[in-house]
């Protein structure tokens, strides 16, 4: 994520939740946040993409965040949001189970990812920044959406 | 030179001059057939002279050069000079090419390169049959407008050396600013001297002219130019610069040279009198404000040939037309014809506006958006009991239905667009068959959405390649057949109802259905026994099969049996149907139906369990209830029994629904649709028909898009998204 070099010494972050790790991604790329909405599934669509929302008038794609990262599926509850965010020139909703708040993280905080979560996890993980005993994982939503998938995507 | 793709006047000349080049391509084809049409040839000689224009002040060399020889040889066309002739025409159809080609380089950021020397040399050698010209242009140049001066000089008899000197320095300093500009011209100081010399020597006066000129010249001509046709930005340009140059005189005298061309265009072409001149100079003599436009003309007379290089006669001619020409216009406001044609010109002109095809695209976005909430409305009418609200909404819906086609209009694009391509191709084509083929055309302007006209273009240079090599026969066959050795393309376009009727039209062999069924059987496409089944519609839509081709030789034109089966697949991309008529011997005719527009789609909805889904309304045969009675199995495959036939049918659900929702319960009556895909009839059983309703495409995401079967989705009226099937993809991915 090329904003985290930006100039100012501060990143803002919005942290949202997986099972029980809290990631980060940058605030500059978060468009909105919605609750759960009804998701139009698309017959033959990828197993991570849960299909297509109506956002007021446009037509956006949610992922499901927890089959990206290889975790198991969960049923939604109230809880669940869907972060509409815009990477890589399109907009793109991501089915998180909670959406905490906006924090602060100092870039010189940021240490390069370790070998944290599950290797599905490390493949998008930008950085980690450990504050009061626990670890914001900072989300490379490029590598989210990367090259690599689409390839996956057009072989189907 | 690098090319500033961003430059706003290289982008304004790009499509003020690519509309130049395609009607060009008409306007040549057409002259092929009436090679004395004055204002034809006129208009060809003007569409280059624009382009040049164009060019050279972009500092476009290589474009310059083709275009000023063309339209040297167009100016001794149209004066009558020369006659066209067979390799003339030719050579006018490649300069057109490799001008084309100039554009794509220059659109690509690409400085052009230099047009082919042989096809300049060709154009010069046009110019004077007697390949004297190639070798002295400069002569020539000279040689007119010394005449040229000569005439203004004994115009007027009351010469005063001291100023003819002035202007002799004058003019000698606007050529040597031309040479440093163009670095290219012929014409040295010593002739240009001698040139003065010869308006010297006759004792001529345009004295008082010049002594009030010598200072303000570029203001002069710029007066000039304001009241003629240059436009704004033209003007505006040149006066850039001229400031930015401080070589006025150059400027100055382009301007000028400019205005009288544009003055030439508008006037009718003859050449004036020697009589009417010196009238005219009498006028301008007598005239207080006259003279100073007056002057600008004189030097520029001789300098004008040195602004174009090599400076060829028909460049000095204009030069002097215009000389006289735009006199009245500086002396009086008043000049008949031509400034009301002008006047005609700039207020039509005031009431266009070009608009970025982007910017008509989110507007029509919006507008989409619009008619969906208009949609939601009309849903949620049901659940008001009142009836201002009623009132309310049925009047949105008036006004939203009106809004969606001015919108739809502004996006519309007479089909003259692709039409116009076809004189060309045809005369091409038939040339190098050596057929004789006349093209007709009609319901040019029958309008069409501009993403069609585009989409159609290639189909359509498709069929029409076809109908001249396969459709018409050769002279010989013709007049055997005891048909006119010409044979006869007929192109017609017309609006019928929310559709465009193309048709390709020949008289010429048409179509037998033996050969066709006899060729398909040989090719192992189908059994003999199928074969025989079809009838003569059904043969005749075999050549819309992959692999098949009526002609026996390849040849560069056509034979691959590749080209019709993609233009059926194109054909139906844009949700319209082909199909053909034909009578053996007496010609063939193909019908295409497109719709008006693409952005909104007519469809059927329909509900698979919760989902909908909607399909395109116009594959659509026919809906009908699935029952027990018309529905069983033939060789393992479902069938239904529908008039007469058992076309296969399919369980759209078990495609499009995931495996917990397929087993549920039908949601509704199950009813099968009948579609058309390709050629063939298939039935799909869906829960339940919704209705029919006009939706917005909404693409996928790059992440969906290319999903087989999906052409996108839609918004429905009651805020819920459905899915827009692509019947054949469907097919083509799931049946096995």
């Amino acid at each position: 994520m090329t904003d985290i070099q930006a100039d100012s010494g501060i990143l803002q972050c919005v942290t949202f939740t997986l099972e029980d790790e809290t990631y980060g991604i940058n605030v500059m790329q978060v468009q909105e946040v919605l609750r759960e909405v009804e998701v139009a599934p698309v017959p033959g669509a990828p197993n991570y993409v849960l299909g297509i929302i109506n956002l007021r008038g446009n037509v956006v794609s949610v992922i499901d965040a927890r089959t990206r990262f290889g975790l198991p599926a969960k049923d939604s509850d109230e809880m669940t949001r869907i972060i509409v965010i815009e990477a890589q020139q399109q907009i793109i909703g991501i089915l998180v189970d909670s959406v905490a708040e906006v924090v602060d993280v100092k870039r010189d905080e940021i240490d390069t990812a370790p070998n944290v979560g599950t290797a599905e996890t490390a493949k998008y993980i930008d950085g980690v920044v450990s504050r009061d005993d626990t670890l914001l994982i900072l989300v490379d939503l490029n590598k989210l959406l990367s090259e690599a998938e689409w390839g996956e995507i057009s072989n189907l | 030179m690098a090319i500033d793709l961003e430059d706003d006047i290289l982008q304004d000349f790009l499509v003020e001059a690519g509309e130049i080049l395609e009607s060009l391509s008409e306007q040549l084809v057409d002259l092929e057939q009436s090679p004395d049409d004055s204002d034809l040839l006129n208009s060809i000689f003007r569409g280059f002279h624009t382009i040049k224009g164009g060019g050279s002040f972009l500092s476009l060399t290589n474009l310059v050069d083709v275009c000023h020889k063309a339209e040297d040889v167009f100016n001794l066309l149209r004066n009558n000079e020369l006659s066209l002739n067979a390799d003339m025409m030719d050579a006018f159809l490649r300069v057109l090419d490799e001008v084309n080609d100039m554009f794509e380089q220059i659109k690509s950021g690409e400085d052009p390169s230099a047009a082919e020397p042989g096809l300049i040399a060709e154009l010069v050698a046009m110019q004077d049959p007697d390949a004297a010209a190639a070798s002295e242009p400069a002569e020539s140049a000279q040689a007119e407008p010394a005449s040229e001066a000569e005439v203004a000089a004994k115009a007027s008899d009351e010469a005063e050396d001291a100023e003819i000197e002035q202007v002799v320095d004058d003019a000698a300093a606007a050529a040597a600013a031309e040479d440093f500009v163009s670095g290219k011209d012929e014409i040295t100081d010593e002739e240009f001297e001698s040139l003065l010399d010869a308006l010297h020597g006759t004792g001529g006066k345009p004295q008082a002219v010049t002594g009030s000129s010598t200072e303000d010249k570029a203001p002069a001509p710029a007066d000039a130019a304001g009241s003629e046709e240059i436009t704004d930005d033209e003007f505006e340009a040149l006066l850039d610069e001229l400031h930015g140059e401080g070589a006025g005189p150059t400027s100055a005298n382009d301007a000028a040279a400019e205005t009288g061309a544009s003055e030439t265009q508008q006037g009718d072409g003859e050449h004036i009198s020697d009589d009417e001149f010196d009238a005219l100079l009498d006028q301008l003599h007598g005239k207080g404000k006259g003279p100073t436009a007056a002057a600008g003309d004189k030097p520029e007379q001789p300098s004008s040939p040195a602004a174009s290089d090599k400076a060829p006669p028909a460049k000095a001619k204009p030069a002097a037309k215009k000389a006289a020409a735009k006199k009245p216009t500086a002396k009086t406001a008043t000049k008949p014809a031509a400034a009301a044609k002008k006047e005609a010109s700039v207020s039509k002109g005031d009431t266009t506006v070009r608009v970025d095809t982007s910017r008509l695209d989110d507007i029509m976005n919006l507008v989409g958006e619009l008619v969906l909430t208009r949609n939601r409305l009309n849903t949620l009418r049901q659940s008001f009991d009142d009836d201002r609200v009623h009132k309310a909404i049925s009047s949105l819906d008036v006004v939203t239905a009106d809004l969606q086609t001015a919108v739809m209009k502004t996006r519309m694009q007479p089909v003259k667009k692709v039409f116009g391509r076809f004189p060309r191709v045809v005369r091409d084509l038939a040339r190098s068959l050596q057929k004789e083929v006349s093209l007709e055309l009609e319901g040019e302007e029958t309008d069409l959405d501009k993403n069609l006209v585009e989409a159609l273009a290639d189909p359509l240079v498709h069929l029409v390649r076809n109908s001249v090599d396969h459709g018409i026969e050769m002279p010989d066959q013709r007049e055997q057949a005891g048909k006119p050795r010409q044979g006869r393309v007929l192109l017609s376009a017309q609006q019928e109802g929310d559709h465009i009727l193309l048709s390709i039209k020949d008289d010429g062999a048409g179509m037998d259905p033996e050969v066709l069924r006899q060729k398909v059987v040989d090719k192992g496409l189908m059994d003999a026994e199928s074969a025989s089944r079809l009838d003569d519609s059904g043969c005749f839509a075999l050549i819309f099969m992959p692999g098949l081709s009526t002609k026996d030789e390849i040849s560069d034109v056509s034979g691959r049996g590749v080209g019709m089966d993609v233009v059926k697949t194109k054909i139906s991309q844009l949700n319209g149907t082909i199909d053909i008529n034909s009578a053996l011997g007496e010609g063939t005719e193909l019908r295409i139906k497109v719709p008006l527009t693409l952005a909104i789609l007519p469809t059927l909805m329909v509900q698979l369990g919760s989902r909908k889904f909607a399909l395109p309304l116009s594959i659509v045969n026919e809906i009908f209830e699935l029952s027990s009675k018309n529905f069983s199995v033939v060789d393992g495959k479902e069938v239904v029994l529908n008039r007469g036939k058992a076309p296969p049918v399919f369980y759209l659900r078990k495609w499009l629904l995931n495996d917990s929702d397929q087993f549920k319960d039908f949601a509704g009556d199950p009813h099968v649709i009948m579609v058309q895909v390709g050629n063939e009839s298939v039935g799909l059983v869906v829960d339940q028909v919704i209705g029919q309703e006009e939706v917005v495409i909404k693409p996928l995401d790059k992440m969906l898009q290319g999903l087989p079967g999906m052409a996108g989705s839609t918004i429905t009226g009651d805020g819920n998204i459905a899915i827009i099937l692509d019947v054949p993809g469907l097919l083509k991915s799931y049946v096995q």
